[in-house]
This record gives structure tokens, sequence and C-alpha cells, in this order.
């Protein structure tokens, strides 16, 4: 492949426009365009490429249907009724409220597919909970709630994994199962540090709710508890396609909000309505960007070539996963996750394949990857999403992150090189791999 | 632009949003449907699954061509949110252009191909290729009117007045 290649070239001014701030959608359609330009090829491709891809990748529908749950779950007065009763579990605790955001999130992951939704839904209340009477200090509560929120996509349902399962073919379900474990993993790893942390910082105590109340917080909280389980039971038993959980997970969540806690308006649903079709419309024009660019690189034979050369080296698969892992942490810190599953980690698949490494074990490992970036400077985004909702300065929460940042990375090198952390519960389930 | 001008446009602007969120809800509603065929009644249809796919492209689309805002839109804006009002505007300048030139020249082939899609209907619905593909045709001609115009202001505007951004990306 020469530098002067129309591959190399389109690349390159792919990569300029997406430095100078177009979007990375547009991006990909202007430089597949030049590329099929420089080729002699049909240029009406793209439209091609987008119109076909978008129209037979069935399984992305489920990432609008997700988005509006999670959206739903955060209008109602479900998060109250769910953060009164983890407070009643682990509030007792020293740091109680810092185990409190922790095991919401675990709860909350197993409802919405995103880590922004869940940080943006929850991560206001927990702020303005964690803080009050300087119990915390703010940049503490902000690291946290931002670190808690990456394990939302790793627990199932997930829209990384479900991005990931459309560049690779593994199986949605045996996806969202190997992320279980890992996930709690990383919750504990969390909860570790704020065990640590809050001898030396002394941190308060909350009121111990009484036993008695228990089973009351628990009955009121209960059907939005059940959610998980409609939404991974209908997958799991086999008797709904992840796409339809996606839309029933919505439904229940709208159903209860209305009928069982009363807590939502026709305005507040048509804002949900909206706010979860602009983010849908903004995620789905990446996907079409990267079905246009997916196309030129296909032709190119590009992860055939990456292949050629990684087997050149003599990697080991260990090897193959450290090398990995250290490009997409770099890769992290500067790009959308997103945008790396879709153009990034395809490269790197027909590789993973001849090194035996397994398809699940592999996803669950990029998806927490990923996820990383999510919180590590200089672009993470959940450091912007919880600087605009706290107002804490950025510098500040990236400080108090950075102990959460090592615990997690410890976690995923587990992750990585003990593939049974992931795959032990699909093989439970009948996963052959 | 005058007042009523100013006032029809957001009123526009609404209606687009409006038509956003209604797509979302077709979407949704025709899951519900096909859900409860399926289970409830067990009717297996597959009209449903034929509407949720059209209303994600043209949510997709009509999303990004007229309800979506560039810093709404997943970009990579370190460099941009950065830059002084002076490098900003060249940006935008140079990012216009190419957009406009690029996306100019695969119009008409682009035509081509959704116009030459007439040939094959959808399996249920028998609604013809070129128009559930339309929506591609539109998408392409707002995002040129869209460009031109944001290199036009940048072009002619003082620097200070190319729209900056406060918050990086906006994305899932």
């Amino acid at each position: 492949m020469s530098l002067a290649s129309p591959f190399s070239i389109s690349v390159v001014v792919i990569t300029a426009l997406a430095l100078l701030g177009l979007p990375i959608g547009h991006a990909m359609i202007a430089g597949s365009v030049l590329y099929l330009l420089m080729t002699g090829q049909d240029l009406g491709t793209v439209a091609e490429q987008f119109l076909n891809g978008m129209y037979t990748n069935y399984i992305i529908l489920s990432v609008p249907l997700f988005v509006l749950a999670a959206e739903l779950m955060n209008v109602g007065t479900m998060t109250d009724r769910l953060l009164r009763f983890c407070n009643a579990i682990v509030g007792r605790f020293r740091g109680g409220l810092a185990h409190v955001n922790i095991l919401q999130s675990i709860i909350f992951a197993g409802m919405s597919g995103s880590a922004i939704a869940d940080a943006a839904g929850t991560g206001k209340m927990m702020q303005t909970m964690m803080t009050k009477d300087g119990k915390y200090p703010p940049s503490f509560a902000a690291a946290l709630t931002a670190a808690t929120a990456v394990i939302g996509p790793i627990i199932p349902p997930s829209i990384p994994m479900i991005i990931y399962a459309l560049v690779s073919d593994a199986s949605i379900g045996y996806l969202f199962l190997g992320g279980v474990i890992p996930g709690l993993l990383m919750a504990l790893a969390q909860m570790a540090l704020v065990i640590g942390s809050a001898k030396r910082r002394g941190f308060p105590v909350e009121l111990a709710t009484p036993l008695r109340d228990l089973p009351r917080i628990t009955w009121q909280a209960f059907p939005a508890l059940m959610m998980p389980v409609v939404l991974l039971g209908g997958i799991y038993s086999g008797i709904m396609t992840p796409t339809e959980a996606a839309a029933a997970a919505a439904g229940y969540a709208l159903v209860i909000s209305i009928a069982v806690y009363r807590s939502v308006s026709p305005r507040s649903l048509y804002a949900s309505l909206l706010s979860s079709a602009r983010t849908s419309a903004s995620i789905g024009m990446l996907i079409g960007g990267a079905l246009v660019f997916n196309y030129v690189v296909t032709v190119e034979n590009i992860p055939q070539e990456v292949r050629g050369l990684l087997t050149s080296f003599a990697l080991s698969p260990t090897g193959f996963l450290l090398l990995v892992n250290a490009i997409l942490l770099v890769l992290g810190c500067v790009l959308e996750g997103t945008a790396i599953l879709l153009i990034v980690v395809p490269v790197f698949i027909p590789t993973a394949q001849t090194l035996g490494i397994d398809m699940v074990h592999f996803g669950v490992m990029v998806v927490v990857n990923i996820m990383l970036g999510l919180v590590t400077p200089p672009y993470g985004l959940l450091l912007f999403v919880m600087t605009g909702i706290t107002g804490v300065p950025l510098r500040d929460i990236v400080r108090d992150i950075v102990p959460f940042l090592v615990a997690m990375i410890a976690a995923l090198a587990i992750i990585t090189f003990v593939p049974d952390t992931v795959l032990w519960l699909p093989r439970l389930f009948g996963y052959e791999g | 632009m005058t007042p009523a001008l100013r006032a029809l446009g957001a009123w526009c602007y609404r209606r687009a949003e409006n038509i956003l969120a209604a797509m979302l809800a077709a979407m949704f509603v025709a899951f519900i449907i096909q859900i409860v065929f399926r289970y409830l009644l067990n009717l297996p249809i597959g009209w449903t699954q034929e509407v949720t796919v059209i209303m994600w492209i043209w949510l997709v689309l009509w999303g990004a061509a007229f309800v979506l805002r560039e810093s709404e839109e997943v970009r990579f804006d370190i460099f941009y949110a950065s830059a002084s009002p002076r490098v900003r505007r060249t940006m935008c300048i140079v990012t216009a252009i190419a957009l406009v030139v690029l996306y100019g020249i695969s119009l008409p082939a682009v035509v081509d191909y959704v116009a030459f899609m007439k040939v094959e209907s959808s399996a249920y619905l028998k609604i013809r290729f070129d128009l559930l593909f339309s929506i591609y045709v539109v998408f392409a001609i707002a995002a040129l009117v869209r460009y031109i115009w944001l290199c036009w202001q940048a072009v002619w505007s003082r620097p200070a007045a190319v729209p900056g951004m406060t918050k990086a990306g906006s994305d899932e």
C-alpha cells in the first residue's frame, strides 16, 4: 500500500476533516466519495451503501429503542425510588452514599444501554445528595459518578455491545451475558477504593434505614427492579429478539411510569421522545458514515492486510490482546467510543479469529476498554457530562478519577488475561466458544 | 434576516422536531404491535418489521438534515473548541468547502441510484424503493445548503460570530 494510493489519501482526508471539526459521519461519507472518484467507481455507491446497510442491519434498530427506554426511566420517579432502595441497603456503611452511587449504577446498568444516559439520569441527583451539607468533596462525587457510569454498558443491555455485534457477527445474547461478571468485578474494584478513601478522608455514614421499612421500600422500587428481569429474561428465554426486547423494555418503562408511578405527563413524554430521536439520529449518522467507509475498507481488503502484517510479527494471542488494548486505550483518549468500535475494531477482527481468540471474549474486552476511554482525559465524554451537570472544573474531577482509572485498568487486565471471567457465564447458558 | 422570517424558521424547526419525534414513536408502536401479534395472538406479521426499518432510515437522515445542530453530531472537537475565532473560521471554511465539493460532485450519481431503485418494491408494503430511499437525496441537498450557508457566514461575518462550542460532542 503506497502512501499516495487512493485509500491512504481518503483516510488522510477523512482524518483531516474530522480533526478540523466536521461531524465524523459526514467526514467518512465525503472521504468515501473522494475514494470512489479516484478509483473511477460509481459515486452513487455512497447512497447505496448507506441505505442498504441501514436497511439490512436489523440489529441496529435496538439502539434507538434502548435510548428511549433509558430516557423514559429517567423521567419518572423511578430513579428516586431506586435510590431510596439502594440507600436502605448500603447507606449504613462508612462512605454510604458513595456505595449507593455504585450500587445504583449496577441496577441502572440493567436497564439502559448507555453510560451517558446513566450519568445524565442519576448523576445530578447523586451529586446533590452527596455534596449536601458538605458530606463529600464535589470533585470526588463527580469523579465517582463518572466512574460508576462506566459500568453501565458493560452490564447488559449495552449499546456498544450491539454495535460490536454488528461489526463482528458475535451473538448479542452471549455478549450481554459475558459482560455481567466483568461489570461486577469493576464495581467491586470501585467499592474497595471507596472503602479505602472513606477511612482516610472520613466520609460520613448515612442514617441507617430501619430494617422494618425495608419491605416497603423494596416494594415501591419493585416494578423498576423488575425491568432487567423483563428485558434479559425475554432475550435469554429465546422468546424475543434483542431488538424486540429493547422495544419491550421501553414499553415496560412507559407503562410503569404512567400506570404505577404516575409520573409522566404528555409534555415530558414528548420531550423524551424528541431527545431520544436526536441522540439516535446522531448515532445513526455515525453508523451510516461507517457503513459507507466500510465499503472502501472492504474493497481494499484492509483487515486481511492487517492480519498479514500482524501475523508476520508472530504475535502470541496474549501479545496481540495487549497490543489491541494499548492501541484502543490511546485512541480512547482522543476518539469517541462508537467511532472506534465502528472503524478501528473491525480491522482487528480477522487477526483475532486467526489467533483463535474467542469473539465474545474479544468483544467484552474491547467494550470495557472503550468505556474506560469515556473517563480518560483529555477527551472523556463522561468527564464533560459531569462538568456540565455539576459545574465542578474538569481539572478537579480528573484528579479524583485517577485512582478509579487505575483500579479499572487493573480490572481490564484481569478480563484480558483470564478469559473465563467473561466466558464462564455464557458457557453456563450453552455458549460453545 | 427579518423577524418574520426568523419566526417562520423557528416554526418550521419545531415542526421538523415534531416529525422526528413522531418517527421514533411510530417505530416504537410498530415494534409493540409486532410483539403483541407474534406472542400474544400467535399471528406473525411482516409489515411491522418493514415499518420500523424504514422509520429508522428516515429518522436518521431527516434528523441529520433538519433537526440536529452541528454541536449535537458526533464530532472530534478538541481542536475546534480550543481554537481562536480566527482559526475556527478557517477550519469552518475548509471543511464546508470540502463537504460542498464532494457532496456536490456525487449528487447526480446519488439521484441516479435512488431513481434507479424504482425497479424494486419492498416485500410487504410494496412501496417503491425510490420513494423509500428519496430521503437520502433530501439529506444530501440539505447538507449542501447547510454547509454553503455555514461557509457564507464564516466568510462574511466577523470571526467572533462563528459558532463556538460550549460543550464537547454529544452522543452516546
